[in-house]
């Protein structure tokens, strides 16, 4: 029953060595997680991968159903992703499914999401590649922020400079704001637009008025003109006279117009009268013979007064007068 | 260099004894007739003497690692993961590893302690003399004993270390025992406990097998009893460690599957 000490020495040793071997062992099955397991492997090809790394996890809406096998950049714009994916799942998995690159929660992982195609198409093999769509990354998101913002920085800044400009009472919208005689003014000004307006309203009032009473009172002029029938009548009547009226005073201009023709075209005596100059000058100078002639018949009839032949008429003639005169002063007393 | 080959020499040595011993444990063990009635003693002993002391020192981890855990958690805003938190590292890893660092010091110095004494004072050798035999009877049923009696003490520490830190959770943070619970066992899976709870199995023979085999080897004279018990503490505590190791590397496999 007793053994030598090399026996268990030797032993010893065996049993270090086994257990060395043993984890070491585990070690290398570790590396090769899904060693016991019938697995198939899928290709995807990526542009960006966003930090995918080997060991993520693979899913298909929402199930996990592998991992990454292998990640290897083919060209400077694509990069061959390999996936290890589970026999079991691989049965409904169609060539037509999408591949994309998402993150496990907001700091998580990242995962690679296939999600089921469109239509139909035939079922996926091992080795068969599968197409890949490109989302939008946190890193692209986060830079078109920053260009949003930098927009937003400039917005900002330019306001500040307006409202400064308000607050110092430069332009019109400061003046607005600040200027308070204004707003007295504008008050004023509306005020003043209420009254136009109420007394606009008033006339207005007031002229309907006035033309309900034309309508309706008929001792006005216009109310006669409105509504008498019997002077529409009357007047239309004058109208007609009127234009009987202005029918002869055409005729008559017509012939006026003759006559006046007659007289410019020379004949009668009228034309003569006007047009003949010999006969003005003739006529003054008879005109001058005659007042020639009667200054002396003046004095040969002054002559014949203070000759005593024809003196006792003229007294006879005076005295007659006087007595005339005394007869209308006692009358009017 | 002569004294580290001689070194090299005896802790080869002390492997090998150690396998033929754990051999010979494993042929007694289907050999007639067991002892039972010695068997369910020791279990008494190992498991019912050792339970406030493994409650006790759960339920201060329990409390001790959420109030430690709970700023960093906090820093993040993620104290409502608390509970599944402290639950899986508690159910995990820290219940069983406490609990047998725990309990080797109880039970394997209190093994190596009386199977040294008992070698002392020749009591084994008396009682093969009589006919019976002492490997099965002391030996056999202590490792045996302390192997089915660790998993249930380390559930039984996983239990109150929990509470401990619903106490803490409850306090700081007003979170209720239903919900704390629910949280613990949403996180949890059985990948969780089932690896546990094997290795605790390990744990415990461990621990039996080189208290044991300390005293059961006891170097002659009062000094050979205090070493056993110590040397069995020393090594049972490192054997543990590298069982552990050994454990959660082969756990981690099938968990990954």
């Amino acid at each position: 029953m007793e053994r030598s000490s090399g026996h268990k020495i030797r032993l010893g040793i065996f049993v270090i060595l086994g257990t060395i071997i043993f984890v070491s062992a585990i070690y290398l099955i570790g590396q090769r997680q899904e060693m016991f397991r019938k697995t198939y492997l899928i290709e995807a090809y990526f542009q960006n991968i966003n930090g995918l790394q080997k060991g993520n996890n693979v899913r298909y809406s929402g199930i996990d159903i592998g991992t990454i096998n292998d990640i290897v950049m083919v060209n400077d714009t694509s990069i061959r992703v390999i996936m290890r994916i589970d026999e079991k799942i691989i049965s409904h998995l169609k060539t037509n499914a999408i591949a994309t690159i998402g993150s496990d929660g907001l700091v998580g992982n990242m995962i690679l999401n296939i999600v089921p195609g469109k239509g139909d198409a035939r079922m996926i093999q091992d080795g068969d590649t599968i197409e890949t769509f490109s989302k939008i990354g946190a890193d692209d998101i986060l830079s078109t922020l920053g260009a949003s913002s930098e927009n937003a920085a400039i917005l900002t800044s330019d306001l500040l400079k307006i409202t400064d400009a308000m607050i110092n009472g430069e332009g019109t919208l400061a003046l607005f704001l600040n200027d308070t005689t204004m707003s007295k003014d504008i008050k004023k000004s509306v005020n003043n637009l209420k009254n136009a307006s109420y007394s606009a309203t008033r006339s207005l009032n007031e002229l309907n008025n006035i033309i309900s009473n034309f309508t309706t009172n008929q001792n006005s002029v216009l109310g006669v003109l409105l509504n008498d029938s019997i002077s529409g009548q009357k007047l239309k009547s004058v109208a007609v006279n009127l234009e009987k009226s202005s029918t002869e005073i055409d005729t008559m201009l017509s012939r006026i117009n003759k006559v006046v023709s007659d007289i410019e075209t020379g004949e009668g005596a009228i034309n003569y009268l006007v047009h003949d100059t010999t006969l003005v000058y003739s006529l003054r100078q008879t005109i001058e013979n005659v007042n020639e002639g009667t200054a002396k018949f003046n004095e040969n009839m002054d002559a014949l007064k203070n000759n005593f032949l024809l003196r006792g008429y003229f007294k006879k003639q005076e005295r007659q007068l006087k007595k005339e005169e005394r007869k209308a002063n006692k009358d009017k007393e | 260099m002569n004294s580290f080959s001689f070194k090299l020499k005896t802790f080869f040595l002390e492997i090998g004894e150690l396998s033929l011993f754990a051999g010979r444990f494993f042929k007694e063990l289907f050999k007639r007739p067991f002892e039972y009635s010695e068997f369910l003693r020791q279990c008494y002993l190992v498991g019912n003497k050792s339970i406030v002391l493994v409650g006790l020192t759960g339920f201060i981890i329990g409390l001790v690692l959420t109030l430690q855990t709970r700023p960093t958690l906090a820093e993040f805003g993620a104290v409502s993961w608390m509970p599944s938190m402290v639950g899986i590292s508690i159910v995990r890893e820290i219940g069983p590893m406490i609990t047998a660092l725990v309990c080797a010091g109880k039970i394997g110095s209190g093994i190596g302690a009386e199977l040294g004494s008992m070698r002392v004072t020749e009591q084994i050798d008396a009682m093969e003399v009589s006919g019976t035999n002492p490997f099965k009877f002391l030996v056999v049923t202590r490792i045996l004993a302390v192997t089915m009696m660790l998993p249930i003490l380390i559930i039984f520490g996983d239990a109150i270390a929990l509470y401990g830190s619903y106490i803490i959770e409850n306090l700081k943070g007003n979170v209720s025992f239903q919900l704390f619970f629910n949280q613990v066992f949403d996180a949890l899976e059985f990948g969780d406990i089932l690896p546990a709870t094997i290795k605790s199995f390990f744990f415990g023979f461990a621990i039996g097998l080189v208290g044991c085999f300390k005293g059961y080897f006891c170097k002659k004279g009062t000094a050979g009893v205090g070493k056993a018990a110590n040397s069995a503490v020393v090594y049972t505590s490192i054997l543990l460690f590298i069982l552990d190791f050994i454990a959660v590397f082969v756990a981690d496999i099938f968990y990954e599957l």
